[in-house]
């Protein structure tokens, strides 16, 4: 029993900090109409700034987790300016090919500045180490924290969307853009703010990944095709399908690596096969034109 | 093309006749000799790439300032794999065909070694692979373009049986990418291991992550549960850091099990562990820099060191070597023509830093061997683990036969 426990455990720290990456992947696309191909790109930017911030200039964990992310929306917020204002209007297969231009442009240019070598970040001093929870199975303190980060923003975006003035506008915005603006919204700055919310999560998730997993030039382009997953399993463009789809595709690799580990390979694909099949919208899709 | 065109006649003279005086020095043989050089370069395992490419480099400069090769520069074009079988062989056909390479060399990976070499011949143009490690391609797959330089997974696992033969470990299971070389690395080590000591047990239930699965926890937890005495672990690159790093939180490597990483001593993987690669486990390289004691060993450690900071790793040695064969095979045949090189090649000897190499004539796999160590302090200057207990392996003894390779050359 201790196994499963630990297996389950694990199963929901994969599938949170997935859900931290996915989530801002399907705001963008609800509001923006935008499918962000370079969102994995954004997720390793954030990765790379905490190994800068806390390897090379010395500071904290914490520091990097409040700059990074930030610096990751600013420069999302150029490059809303400058290219992808420019498509809002176009089919979403033209975002598709735009984002995938972005992020080749933006993986290498991390490999011109950071080089190719493969990097790794520590946790801070109060997150090492291991607890014993089930019986004698040993579990990672720093597993535990992010699956509090995962619990937390969960419960934050939940607020935002539902009890704010913001959220609120987010949603009139990604239901039908001419209304709201016809109710005074000014949807442009809507649209980069979300564009720039949207890169703060996938950086956010960047930062809390960097210190248990290696910090390398292709780690943004792993965690894209997982989020595709996560938005095809969960439905695109909703709040409660990103984190159904992030926690069930948690599930298949956290019990699946677990207990069927010869096919281990097959699971999120037949999943996602599954989910096609009988809720072809995803399992909490209203529809394309949400 | 041997046809008498007086056109073409009058053209090269009256075209001759123009280039006199000190133009005529520039004889149509004094253009650079390419090598044409696939790696992969960019994404996760970039880093590998990049090692070769220095590698490459390195030899380059010096066999260059030392009057080139056949009195002509070498230079080098160099192209991304991107770790696809489908994109090298694109770049392998750019290379011959569009920047007229003389030479091919490369490989990072052995599904793309899989995918390129049948392909070679129609190019013909040597092909020197300098790291993927499938029994393959010098063996069912080998054709008369195709030579490897560096340590393939066969010889590499009969080392490594050796050394778990002497263990006390009975039981063995295997961690490693869910591909090619994951598979073939347990297929070679559990046969090795079973002709040696016919009573130990390959465990059934295996782990085989996919190639770049980020979190290994469920499979490190399988393991754990799982009371082997003996894991042999194939993961690399990112792959092998994330393993690391995550198994030490789970307390992995405080069981009493024996530990042996057959791509472990990779230098990219030890400098991004630092003192986080622990002590006292099996690690193994395809060639470590501090396990050979003669003077061009002892030269291209101390010029890599000056040039880049850090010490070689096994795919910049392969690559560096394999700039010297060619230099060989060319000075031979007194020209770069493909089939020419190829049949050059083919049972040659040339000194390389792991000592003298053969390419055995009857599957081209170079006569060479793993170095293992166990992980020992960390060296005072390069920042990496440093390998206690050092056997370098005699290559004949742990080469498979010609005749095991299904090579039919």
């Amino acid at each position: 029993m201790s196994g499963l426990g630990a297996a389950l455990l694990n199963s929901l720290d994969i599938g949170l900090l997935l859900f931290v990456i996915a989530v801002g992947l399907n705001i963008v696309f609800g509001v923006l109409n935008v499918i962000n191909f370079a969102h994995g790109a954004l997720y390793m930017l954030g990765a790379y700034l905490a190994f800068t911030l806390m390897n090379l200039l010395g500071l904290s964990f914490i520091v990097a987790l409040i700059v990074a992310p930030l610096a990751v929306a600013v420069i999302a917020v150029v490059i809303d300016r400058l290219v992808l204002r420019f498509i809002y209007e176009r089919d979403v297969a033209d975002s598709l090919l735009l984002t995938f231009a972005l992020l080749l442009i933006i993986n290498e240019s991390v490999r011109m500045i950071w080089g190719s070598g493969i990097h790794t970040v520590q946790p801070p001093e109060l997150l090492r180490g291991s607890v014993a929870i089930f019986g004698d199975t040993l579990y990672p303190v720093y597993s535990l924290f992010v699956i509090v980060v995962g619990l937390v923003l969960v419960a934050a975006l939940w607020f935002i969307f539902n009890r704010t003035r913001a959220g609120k506008i987010m949603r009139a915005a990604a239901l039908d853009r001419d209304m709201a603006e016809a109710l005074c919204i000014n949807t442009k700055l809507v649209v980069t703010g979300v564009f720039a919310f949207g890169a703060w999560l996938a950086a956010l998730g960047g930062v809390v990944a960097a210190p248990m997993r290696a910090v390398d030039p292709g780690m943004g382009d792993k965690i894209i095709i997982e989020s595709f997953i996560v938005v095809v399993i969960g439905g695109l463009g909703s709040f409660p399908g990103a984190l159904a789809g992030a926690l069930v595709l948690g599930l298949i690799h956290g019990l699946g690596g677990r207990y069927l580990p010869e096919i281990n390979l097959l699971l999120p694909f037949v999943g996602m096969a599954l989910v096609l099949l009988f809720k072809p919208n995803g399992l909490m899709g209203k529809g394309a034109n949400a | 093309m041997t046809k008498f065109n007086p056109r073409k006649l009058i053209t090269s003279l009256a075209a001759a006749s123009l280039l006199s005086a000190g133009a005529l020095q520039v004889s149509a043989d004094e253009h650079p000799i390419k090598l044409g050089a696939i790696y992969i370069l960019s994404g996760s395992a970039a880093t590998y790439g990049q090692f070769a490419q220095r590698g490459i480099d390195l030899a380059i400069s010096e066999i260059n300032d030392s009057g080139g090769v056949l009195g002509r520069d070498l230079e080098l074009a160099i192209e991304d794999s991107q770790g696809k079988a489908a994109v090298a062989i694109q770049a392998a056909r750019k290379l011959v065909y569009e920047d007229q390479v003389d030479v091919l060399m490369g490989l990072d990976s052995s599904g793309v070694a899989q995918g390129l070499v049948p392909t070679i011949p129609e190019l013909q143009k040597p092909l020197i692979i300098t790291h993927a490690a499938t029994p393959d391609v010098t063996g069912k797959l080998c054709n008369a373009f195709t030579f490897r330089i560096s340590t393939n997974v066969a010889q590499n696992m009969k080392a490594a049986a050796q050394i778990a033969a002497e263990s006390d470990a009975k039981r063995w299971t295997t961690i490693g990418p869910d591909y090619a070389f994951g598979h073939q690395s347990w297929e070679f080590f559990g046969n090795a291991l079973k002709d040696i000591k016919p009573d130990v047990e390959l465990m059934g239930d295996t782990a085989f992550p996919r190639f770049g699965a980020e979190d290994f926890t469920p499979f490190i937890n399988g393991v754990m549960d799982s009371n082997a005495e003996g894991v042999l672990i194939s993961l690399w690159g990112g792959d092998l850091v994330n393993f690391v790093r995550q198994a030490t939180n789970l307390g992995f490597f405080e069981k009493d099990m024996e530990l042996m990483f057959t791509v472990g001593a990779a230098t990219e993987v030890l400098t991004a562990l630092e003192d986080r690669m622990p002590e006292g486990v099996w690690l193994s390289t395809r060639y470590w820099y501090d396990a050979y004691d003669n003077e061009i060993n002892r030269n291209f450690v101390k010029a890599y060191i000056d040039a880049y900071g850090n010490p070689p790793s096994y795919n910049a040695e392969g690559a560096y070597a394999a700039v010297y064969a060619y230099k060989k095979a060319m000075e031979a045949t007194g020209n770069t023509d493909g089939p020419a090189l190829a049949k050059a090649l083919k049972g040659m000897s040339f000194d390389a830093p792991n000592g003298k190499v053969t390419f055995r004539a009857g599957d081209h796999q170079a006569m060479v061997s793993p170095n293992w160590g166990r992980s020992g302090p960390m060296h005072p200057e390069h920042g990496i683990r440093t390998l206690e207990d050092l056997r370098v392996f005699d290559a004949e003894k742990v080469s498979r036969t010609v005749a095991e390779t299904g090579c039919t050359l």
